[in-house]
């Protein structure tokens, strides 16, 4: 399964790749904001993606997945510090599988996935 | 400022340090701040604003207090305070403004929160905009030491 995380810390996309390859996930790519993220769209299987970025931010990018007749079915978690319930709505609204506010830890992002790609 | 809007900054400190580090900071005291000098060597400060609220929070770490909590965030053993580490300390500050905003929000007070700045240098400055008093939180994380500055000015009250 390859995996595209995509946020504009370098630390937390660190973080989140070692959570993933602990959880045997290797084949994982990267990408710092939306527009990095479309160009790197070809063959992912699930996308986990921030919400505040610059250039382009997650929902965004949620949209223009969404909307794409190639990639529209691609499983998308959200991943952010947004946390308050209008807006995890919004992003449950426009298409987004699930949603998990930072801080997180390994056995939440496991389960996160294992759900949404059942 | 009121007790009622530092907690909340006080339990997404634990609640972030708890879950990404696995370690549960212990809290010391509380005090004003009476100068615009920070006591870390690197600093990551998050400002927040809506139509009733302005405020900051900063968090401002020794040197080594900052490579411990990168090496426990990342696995990485680093000694320099590099972009890395930089980006690091932005990204905590940004964990624990979001959840502080998260536990705010629940109570009725909503507001924006800005993209991390992270300032690095001995004895640096960080102006806060708020023209209210700043409260300094000091923490231990094991051996090492770090602050939380929080200020907020608001013209509207929580709801229970």
């Amino acid at each position: 399964m390859k995996i595209l995380v995509v946020d504009d810390s370098i630390t937390m996309r660190r973080i989140i790749v070692n959570h993933l390859k602990q959880g045997g996930y290797n084949n994982v790519i990267e990408a710092g904001n939306g527009v990095e993220a479309i160009s790197h769209m070809a063959g992912v299987d699930l996308l986990l993606t921030d919400w505040n970025m610059p250039v382009m931010d997650g929902l965004t990018l949620v949209k223009e997945i969404r909307k794409s007749p190639t990639f529209s079915s691609v499983p998308i978690i959200m991943i952010t510090t947004e946390g308050a319930k209008a807006e995890v709505l919004e992003a449950l609204k426009n298409g987004v599988n699930d949603y998990i506010v930072k801080p997180f830890s390994k056995g939440t992002l496991a389960e996160k996935i294992q759900k949404v790609m059942e | 400022m009121e007790v009622q809007y530092i907690n909340p900054f006080i339990s997404a400190m634990n609640k972030t340090l708890e879950t990404m580090l696995g370690i549960l900071p212990k809290r010391g005291q509380p005090y004003l701040k009476n100068n615009k000098i920070t006591e870390g060597d690197i600093s990551g400060l998050i400002g927040f604003a809506e139509k009733n609220i302005i405020g900051s929070v900063a968090i401002s770490f020794p040197q080594e207090t900052a490579l411990f909590v990168y090496e426990k965030m990342t696995g990485d053993k680093l000694t320099t305070l590099n972009r890395d580490v930089q980006d690091s300390i932005g990204e905590l500050a940004n964990i624990v403004a979001g959840s502080a905003k998260t536990i705010l929000s629940g109570k009725g007070l909503s507001f924006h929160i800005s993209i991390p700045t992270v300032i690095v240098g001995k004895n640096h400055h960080i102006s806060h905009k708020a023209e209210t008093p700043i409260v300094v939180i000091p923490f231990h994380l094991q051996d090492f030491t770090f602050i939380m500055e929080v200020t907020m000015k608001i013209s509207k009250q929580l709801s229970d």
